[in-house]
């Protein structure tokens, strides 16, 4: 029960961020793979840091422990990639922002959106034992983190993520890597 | 304070701030209840328990048995925050579109690409959340559970399905809007 509460408040918080932050846009999500306006990436990767900086730190104290991270089994993870960014630029959502926006009252999250995705996964899990095995059998490292699997310090490769993402950040401002919006 | 206030009441926040607030959501999430955030596997088991009222014969498989049961799981009632989260990001900008008339197809920039035509908007975006969710599953998760989650973690598999989402994303966007992208 206790977990049924945190994981209704977590949800909430995920979710006022993910407004917040304009990705129950249609125009949001897909504006960045126009490159016409990165905020979505930069939510994202503001994201990564300060939860990969926090979780390695408190893993350093002694203080939490990891969960199982998600699977790494290369084709699988790139096909999967390589399929989602087909459906994000279609209709932009992914799975929480459509749930969110359904939240916001816009009819075209809740019935087509919502319907889909449970459509989907019907449709995945009736064809589960066809297409998985297989595709998570080829270069399967199992559960695994960057630092543990190339043996470098944890605090070293959150600080370069960190740096990378500024590195980035500065680039999309300064660099001018946003390009003007022809659509107006 | 009263800035704090009027920061909350605005529509969109700096991508910053926002960012920030759900760095720490994922890390309040690992220290509260040792779990990660996620989205598309709770699609899996409402489908399941769905399904399974309706033709139990059919998802009497491995998949909806043992990888997936369904149910109102701990994935589940944080979809269900989702909702309520979104709803309140909007509530306090009062951007809320319910019972609005531009609720079915709210986007300008779809209606100037594609036209005003709900239909069109509601088939595309249907064709594309089963795309995703399917998706979803290969890869072993979605923007939240695999890309942030993973990522949060310094999971590979995050960084490998964040660069393939990408590439078809930009290749998508560049058929769909064409001479206008």
């Amino acid at each position: 029960m206790a977990n049924y509460i945190i994981a209704l408040v977590l949800g909430v918080l995920f979710g006022f961020s993910l407004n917040k932050a304009g990705l129950t846009k249609y125009h949001k999500i897909v504006n960045v793979f126009r490159f016409t306006d990165m905020a979505v990436l930069k939510f994202m990767m503001t994201a990564l840091v300060v939860a990969m900086s926090g979780l390695y730190a408190l893993r350093g104290l002694g203080l939490v422990t990891f969960p199982a991270a998600p699977a790494t089994y290369l084709v699988g993870n790139l096909v999967g990639g390589l399929i989602f960014g087909i459906g994000m630029s279609l209709s932009g959502y992914c799975p929480g922002t459509c749930a969110a926006g359904a939240g916001e009252g816009k009819m075209d999250y809740i019935v087509p959106g919502l319907l889909g995705f449970l459509t989907g996964a019907v449709i995945y899990g009736l064809t589960y034992q066809l297409v998985f095995p297989a595709i998570s059998a080829i270069a399967n490292y199992g559960s695994v983190v960057i630092p543990d699997l190339w043996n470098l310090s944890s605090f070293l490769t959150v600080v370069t993520f960190a740096l990378m993402a500024l590195f980035l950040f500065y680039m999309i401002d300064r660099a001018g890597w946003q390009r003007k919006d022809s659509i107006q | 304070m009263k800035f704090i206030l009027n920061y909350i009441r605005k529509e969109e926040w700096s991508p910053y701030v926002a960012g920030t607030l759900l760095g720490l959501v994922g890390v309040f999430a690992v220290w509260a209840s040792n779990s990660l955030l996620g989205a598309s596997g709770s699609f899996e088991n409402l489908a399941g328990m769905i399904g399974k009222a309706i033709a139990p014969k059919a998802f009497d498989n491995m998949y909806f048995n043992f990888i997936m049961p369904p149910g109102i799981t701990y994935g589940v009632i944080l979809l269900i925050g989702l909702f309520f989260g979104g709803m309140a990001g909007a509530a306090t900008s009062g951007t809320l579109k319910w019972g609005k008339k531009d609720s079915a197809n709210s986007d300008t920039q779809w209606k100037q690409i594609f036209g005003p035509q709900t239909w069109k908007r509601w088939l595309i975006a249907f064709i594309g959340a089963i795309v995703l969710e399917y998706a979803a599953g290969i890869a072993g998760g979605c923007t939240s559970g695999l890309a942030i989650s993973g990522g949060m973690l310094l999971a590979p598999s995050a960084f490998i399905f964040i660069g393939g989402m990408f590439a078809s994303g930009i290749v998508t966007a560049l058929i769909v809007y064409r001479n206008r992208y």
